[in-house]
């Protein structure tokens, strides 16, 4: 494997400082102020509307905040795209496209063309070692729609490498892969976060995050907690954030009617 | 008939080359744009796009006379209304994006064919619906030459961005891309190419020669760069022998070209060993298009 590990230095990569985002007048994110060390892999959970996507959405500048600030380094993440790799839910992907693996991955190296410039013999090579470095080189020349949902979800990863990303923002990266799949993934992110990478996953799975990363962040439009991802997970911290402190069955919400079902 | 009679003597005549060149021409950047329509699921609104232009059409005419300028500003300001109109109506009332467009349509479409048949010209309605090659005038051809140029000159130096912004616009926007930028600009494209193809094709039957060979190019290719080649080709032969049906058979010129573009389609549905109906029904390996895949 060829991936030069970036230094881990233990400063923060991001930081959020007091961000507010708003969907017209529905609070989406409120007064989040958020450190993620450099090298980190960090599963941000919450419940539905929480405001997981929201946050990965503000890094990349496409969200405008009603209040704080987004710091990449010590530049806002706009300027810095490059380094940036968004992963969105594979549902968006149209896998009857006449593309192959190899063809997908190259387009990691096109932001950074210019215009009338060709792919150069250096980029070709990026996109074999990114090719290798996921196990895909066996299936380069195969169109999409013949791999698997997990080779499927490589080949979006390894299109990240090929970018040359270092920080890597992953939405709901595990939905619809099966036992196997997820197990791969977990465990390719795991590599990342040792070779000095940094991965930013948003998570459905509360046993997936406790497994496959080692921050969490916990969200419930305002940060619950934040720190190392048992200790986010606590018992009293995901009710808060979920349940809000009330019981399920409690009297502020009742059951719904149900009728009796034969015996 | 010999081949000499079949194939060369029909251009032998002024208005036979003009229509087989602007045809051709227009192939090059037809083609081109009909894979993005293929491939963006935006087939319908082409049509229902090149349907709005005849109220433009008509209403440049009765003002301005058959000038090609003012035909095709009428043509471009009719597109762009329809264009706007429903997205408008989408965004600010119940009615969702598929029905404003459809309504908006036909409405314009409707308009254009009350004033047409007011106008005051020895050209009947057929003539603007589906073409007729003997109105293919220099003017026209320099028009076709001109959009079509423009069409392959920016897929050739924005083929990246095209690419991105078909395939993933959420990673082109991720990484610093101009979505919107890139589908106005393609709107506008195929705006100007359905007006430049008015004259050969008319506005009901223009549309078929960017869809027809792009969506049997699909049935054909697995890389995007050979898709929009092979679409290309297909359109160009196409036109060629739906101009010499029209001329030996004395169709109308869109429809003939058409109908040759139309034969290449269904051969492709039928017969492309990978995405086609043969594939589908001789494959000797279980059809992994209509599972879910598994992991390895």
């Amino acid at each position: 494997m060829s991936v030069t590990p970036v230094p881990t230095a233990t400063h923060n990569i991001l930081r959020f400082r007091d961000v507010s985002v708003h969907y017209g007048r529905q609070p989406a994110l409120e007064h989040l102020t958020l450190d993620i060390p450099c090298g980190s892999s960090t599963a941000i959970v919450g419940p539905n509307g929480a405001g997981k996507s929201t946050l990965l959405r503000a890094i990349l500048g496409w969200l405008p905040l009603a209040s704080g600030d987004i710091r990449l380094g010590d530049a806002h993440p706009q300027h810095l795209l490059p380094r940036l790799a968004y992963l969105s839910q594979r549902q968006a992907v149209d896998w009857d496209f006449p593309i192959t693996v190899r063809g997908v991955v190259e387009q990691g190296r096109y932001p950074s063309l210019r215009l009338f410039r060709r792919i150069s013999e250096a980029d070709h090579r990026q996109v074999d070692r990114a090719l290798a470095e996921l196990g895909l080189t066996e299936f380069a020349d195969r169109q999409i729609r013949q791999l698997s949902g997990g080779q499927q979800q490589r080949v979006f990863l390894a299109r990240a490498l090929a970018q040359g990303a270092d920080i890597f923002l992953l939405d709901e990266p595990f939905a619809g892969l099966d036992l196997f799949a997820t197990e791969e993934l977990t465990h390719i992110l795991r590599a990342w976060e040792a070779q000095g990478r940094t991965v930013l996953a948003a998570v459905h799975d509360l046993e997936l995050a406790r497994r496959g990363f080692t921050l969490g962040v916990l969200l419930d439009t305002t940060l619950v907690a934040a720190g190392p991802v048992d200790a986010v997970l606590s018992a009293k911290n995901i009710d808060r954030a979920f349940r809000h402190g009330r019981c399920v069955h409690g009297r502020d919400t009742p059951l719904p009617h149900t009728t009796d079902f034969p015996p | 008939m010999s081949l000499h009679e079949l194939i060369v003597t029909p251009f032998s005549y002024g208005f036979m080359q003009r229509g087989l060149l602007s045809a051709v021409l227009l192939s090059l950047s037809g083609g081109l744009l009909g894979c993005i329509l293929v491939l963006r699921r935006l087939a319908l609104m082409g049509d229902a796009l090149s349907h709005s232009l005849l109220p433009g059409i008509g209403l440049a005419w009765l003002l301005f006379g058959p000038s090609t300028t003012a035909l095709f500003l009428g043509a471009l300001i009719a597109g762009l209304l329809t264009a706007l109109g429903s997205a408008l109506l989408s965004r600010l009332t119940r009615v969702k994006e598929d029905s404003a467009f459809g309504s908006l349509f036909i409405l314009f479409f409707a308009a254009g064919v009350a004033l047409i048949s007011k106008l005051p010209t020895q050209l009947s309605l057929t003539h603007f619906l589906f073409g007729n090659i003997l109105g293919v005038g220099p003017a026209d051809l320099q028009l076709a030459a001109a959009i079509s140029g423009l069409t392959v000159a920016v897929f050739a130096v924005f083929y990246r961005s095209i690419l991105l912004e078909t395939f993933d616009p959420v990673f082109f926007r991720a990484t610093g891309g101009h979505g919107g930028l890139v589908h106005a600009g393609f709107l506008a494209l195929t705006v100007l190419n359905l007006v430049a193809a008015l004259q050969t094709m008319g506005v009901v039957l223009a549309l078929g020669l960017f869809l027809l060979p792009a969506v049997s190019a699909y049935l054909w290719c697995d890389h995007f760069a050979r898709m929009l080649l092979l679409s290309v080709i297909l359109a160009v032969a196409g036109s060629l022998a739906g101009i010499l049906l029209s001329y030996h058979a004395g169709l109308s010129s869109g429809a003939a070209i058409v109908l040759c573009l139309g034969v290449v389609f269904l051969g492709s549905a039928l017969l492309s060993p990978r995405y086609g109906l043969a594939g589908r029904l001789f494959a000797s390996v279980p059809d992994r298009r209509s599972e879910t895949p598994k992991a390895e």
